[in-house]
């Protein structure tokens, strides 16, 4: 709670950095099962891809919530119902098996009503549609990849594509281990999760790269406290974020669940719940980690660390860049600064050159 | 500036306000898909045998056909020996039957002129012309054919004795009054690309008789002299005959010869190799690979039930509920700025779909409904964006009163930048894809446009409007904001708060 009430001050109450390796190996494995799982297990593709059998029953008034309650006593219970002209059952199934089918078509025939037609039916959503959406989906990465390379920088561009592409495996990856359904609707919860992870990462590197270029210039601090302090003011968005975000969604795993049990709402909603939540963890976690490690590569943040670490700063936690000094920096910073130290009026420029604009000035030692 | 935001606020709540009235006035409605409406099924079996491949493709273009925005999401699949093709929200089975268009029917058409800009005919009923069909009958006022909103023959229209204008397929651009029909796909036996004299054509071959060469080769005489059946337009020697398919023009040659042999028609026009395999298709095929022909036609229910659909939206409504106590509670009066946005730009959207539903067929489904749940997060989220970045400031030490100008173009940068990652995403994936993934891509970018619409025209001036009042100066704490921005506490403004 403390944590959290750090959090909401805007304070530094958690040390990122410290966390990162952790995260990293969580990840790894994370994302390895979720390879595994696809590898061995694969996907269970529904209905709309790989095609099943359709039935066509007569048994006027019986609903569709029983009639799914017979294909549930089949283990068939993710078929799609409808009725047709009022008395006619349509019960499309992805049972491919043609043996299993008739043996379905049999208990329909006992239970519900007289079995007028039962066909194999191919796919809605054929392969054409799946090339064109990978092949859109590879595009998409190499767009989006260059438009933030030019906007923010390629090292972003990196970190970002790793967040939104460990995002994916995960949210597929769930899908395998547990075997839910793939629907089209699934696909498009991927492509959902996949803008949700984008947008929020691309919100963090612009907290970074603000607070780099606002701080950046005094040489003062490694990449990577710039980082932890930037991760730690824009964590309580994030939570905000994923919390708005999130509750439409457990409220209808919630109410879906409770009030009828409808398998593919649940499974639906249990796709983006976890999308939501590890949109949020891979950015503040996963891709901040690859652009620090990226960065403290650089010549220039090389420097500045060797100099942070004569000045006898060793290893341990993350120090802990203070409000005041992040805030007097920001005003030193500002060329515009009133006079008396008071609030700048102007809008400061925030966007200060990345390298070498504005030399770090000798500040006395406080303390 | 402020006179400036002012503007903005007005000229934002007046458009929505404005968006809606339209709305219900037009009684404008969203076309629900299939999964939460129904429609109606038609079953197209083959005539004569059919492998797999042809259904597939037959699936192809009867996809094209019936959704050719690509946002309809019809439900098509191969059955046994045909295709089922399910379409949302049509009650009608007529009209199921000619959207499904196995009736498709190649038609040679008199080309009277051509045009480049749109709408040269007012919407008007069409007339069986009288007698011999002439072009003058048209230039004359005698003839006035019928046209939609968009200035072309709709569908329902496009009967072979009228006169339409219909566009070119592949570039709609390209426009053209015809006459009556002369001849139909009937008489085609065989067509094939070819590569002759150095470039891709498209050879044709009739059958013999009446319908076939004999009723061929009258057209092309009238159209090579430049008859008033088949005038010559634009300058050119020879009038033109065009070959149309599902109310769009394939291609409309001049005829540069009288008479023809059966075996030895060929259609020349700067084809790539694609565009003469797609004309010599149309051309064989009357566009499907095989003969379908209706089955049965029957009305459907939604694929989800009633009950869930009543749950979906039982449930939606109360995480909507939660998510404005939360986040009023959080951000207080900044809170219910938010939650205003979200209403101008919930309503927005809401008629902008309204509005594609009824004109273009876009339908809304369970996976439109989930895209738009999850928009509404990213849409609080620029809002979350810029307070937290308020609070930020102040805590800085700014008051809270130069922190909302400071804090605005800040803030929306980072939302362009991010709201633009995600149009990208959604122009792509509608430019490149088909079917739900189109669907999808276009509520997203709509929500997206929107999302920066409503936060630059209304949230940021709402709240700049706001902190012009000493009440927002004085009490920053009743805006969710530290009570430090205050104007009495800041002087000695550098204190640090905590840490």
């Amino acid at each position: 709670m403390s944590i959290l009430g750090g959090l909401y001050r805007g304070e530094s109450a958690v040390d990122f950095p410290s966390l990162w390796r952790r995260a990293i190996v969580i990840s790894t494995v994370a994302v390895l099962i979720g390879l595994a799982s696809f590898g061995v297990r694969g996907l269970n593709l529904g209905l709309d891809f790989e095609g099943g059998t359709s039935f066509e029953v007569r048994s006027p008034g019986t609903s569709v919530a029983e009639a799914r309650q017979v294909m549930e006593g089949l283990d068939a219970g993710d078929a799609r119902i409808q009725i047709v002209d009022g008395e006619l059952l349509l019960i499309r199934s992805d049972v491919q098996d043609p043996m299993r089918a008739a043996g379905i078509r049999d208990v329909l025939a006992a239970e519900l009503g007289q079995v007028e037609a039962f066909e194999q039916v191919g796919p809605t959503w054929g392969d054409e549609v799946t090339d064109k959406a990978l092949r859109a989906l590879l595009v998409f990465f190499v767009v989006v990849a260059l438009y933030i390379a030019i906007r923010l920088e390629w090292k972003m561009a990196v970190g970002a594509m790793v967040a939104v592409a460990h995002d994916i495996v995960l949210s597929v990856g769930v899908y395998s281990v547990l075997q839910f359904e793939i629907t089209p609707a699934t696909v498009i919860a991927f492509l959902t999760i996949m803008g949700y992870s984008l947008y929020d990462t691309i919100v963090v590197y612009d907290k970074v790269r603000e607070i780099v270029g606002r701080l950046g210039a005094t040489d003062r601090y490694t990449y990577t406290e710039l980082m932890n302090l930037s991760l730690n003011r824009v964590a309580m968005r994030s939570i905000n974020t994923s919390i708005t975000s999130a509750i439409p969604v457990v409220s209808m795993l919630l109410i879906g669940s409770l009030i009828m049990g409808a398998s593919t709402l649940q499974e639906f909603a249990v796709a983006l719940l976890v999308g939501i939540f590890v949109g949020s963890y891979s950015s503040l976690f996963l891709a901040s980690t690859i652009v620090a490690g990226l960065k403290e590569r650089e010549e220039r943040w090389r420097l500045v660390a060797g100099k942070v670490r004569s000045r006898g700063v060793v290893d341990g936690p993350t120090r802990v860049i203070g409000r005041q000094e992040a805030a007097v920096s920001s005003t030193r910073a500002a060329p515009r600064s009133s006079p008396t130290g008071g609030p700048a009026k102007r809008r400061p420029p925030i966007a200060a050159p990345g390298t070498g604009g504005v030399p770090p000035r000798p500040r006395k030692k406080k303390r | 500036m402020p006179r400036r935001q002012l503007v903005f606020l007005i000229g934002i709540v007046v458009l929505t306000v404005a968006a809606s009235v339209m709305t219900v006035v037009w009684r404008n409605e969203p076309l629900l898909g299939l999964d939460l409406q129904g429609g109606v099924s038609v079953r197209l079996a083959a005539v004569g045998p059919a492998d797999e491949e042809m259904l597939d493709q037959a699936v192809e273009i009867i996809r094209d056909r019936v959704d050719g925005l690509g946002v309809a999401e019809p439900e098509i699949s191969r059955t046994e020996n045909g295709v089922m093709v399910s379409l949302p929200g049509v009650d009608d089975q007529e009209r199921a039957l000619s959207l499904v268009g196995t009736t498709a029917e190649l038609r040679f058409r008199p080309v009277c002129r051509l045009y480049t800009e749109r709408g040269a005919y007012g919407p008007a009923s069409g007339s069986v012309p009288a007698g011999p069909a002439s072009c003058q009958m048209v230039s004359t006022g005698e003839v006035v054919p019928a046209v939609g909103p968009a200035g072309v023959t709709l569908p329902e229209d496009d009967d072979p004795g009228d006169f339409v204008v219909l566009d070119l397929r592949n570039d709609p651009g390209q426009r053209y009054l015809l006459g009556p029909s002369l001849l139909t796909g009937e008489a085609v036996s065989d067509a094939d690309a070819l590569f002759i004299d150095y470039q891709w054509q498209v050879g044709l071959e009739l059958h013999e008789g009446a319908v076939g060469i004999d009723g061929f080769n009258a057209i092309a005489a009238l159209c090579f002299s430049g008859n008033p059946a088949c005038p010559r337009s634009g300058g050119a020697t020879n009038g033109r005959l065009a070959i149309v398919l599902d109310g769009q023009v394939v291609t409309a040659p001049s005829i540069r010869a009288p008479e023809f042999r059966r075996d030895a028609i060929l259609i020349s026009g700067g084809f790539e190799k694609i565009e003469a395999d797609d004309v010599s298709l149309a051309l064989r095929y009357g566009a499907l690979p095989v003969e379908l022909e209706p089955e049965n036609i029957r009305l459907v229910s939604a694929t989800i039930g009633e009950d869930s659909l009543r749950a979906g939206v039982v449930s939606g409504l109360i995480g909507l509920l939660l998510v404005a106590v939360f986040i009023v509670g959080y951000y207080r009066i900044l809170g219910i700025v938010a939650l205003a946005s979200l209403a101008i730009s919930g309503a927005l959207l809401w008629s902008i779909i309204a509005h594609l539903g009824t004109q273009s067929g876009l339908a809304l489904t369970l996976a439109g409904v989930t895209g738009m749940v999850v928009a509404i997060g990213v849409s609080v989220d620029s809002n979350v964006v810029y307070f937290e970045h308020l609070k930020e400031d102040v805590r800085d030490g700014r008051t809270a009163r130069s922190s909302v100008d400071r804090a605005f173009p800040i803030a929306y940068s980072t939302i362009l930048k991010a709201d633009m990652a995600s149009l990208i995403g959604a122009g792509l994936l509608w430019y490149l894809t088909v079917g739900a993934v189109r669907g999808f891509a276009l509520y997203l970018g709509l929500a997206t446009i929107l999302d920066l619409v409503a936060t630059y025209f209304f949230m940021g001036p709402m709240i700049r409007l706001l902190s012009t009042t000493r009440w927002f100066a004085e009490h920053p704490e009743r805006f969710g904001l530290p009570s430090s921005g205050a104007v009495s506490a800041s002087t000695g403004s550098l204190r640090g708060v905590g840490a």
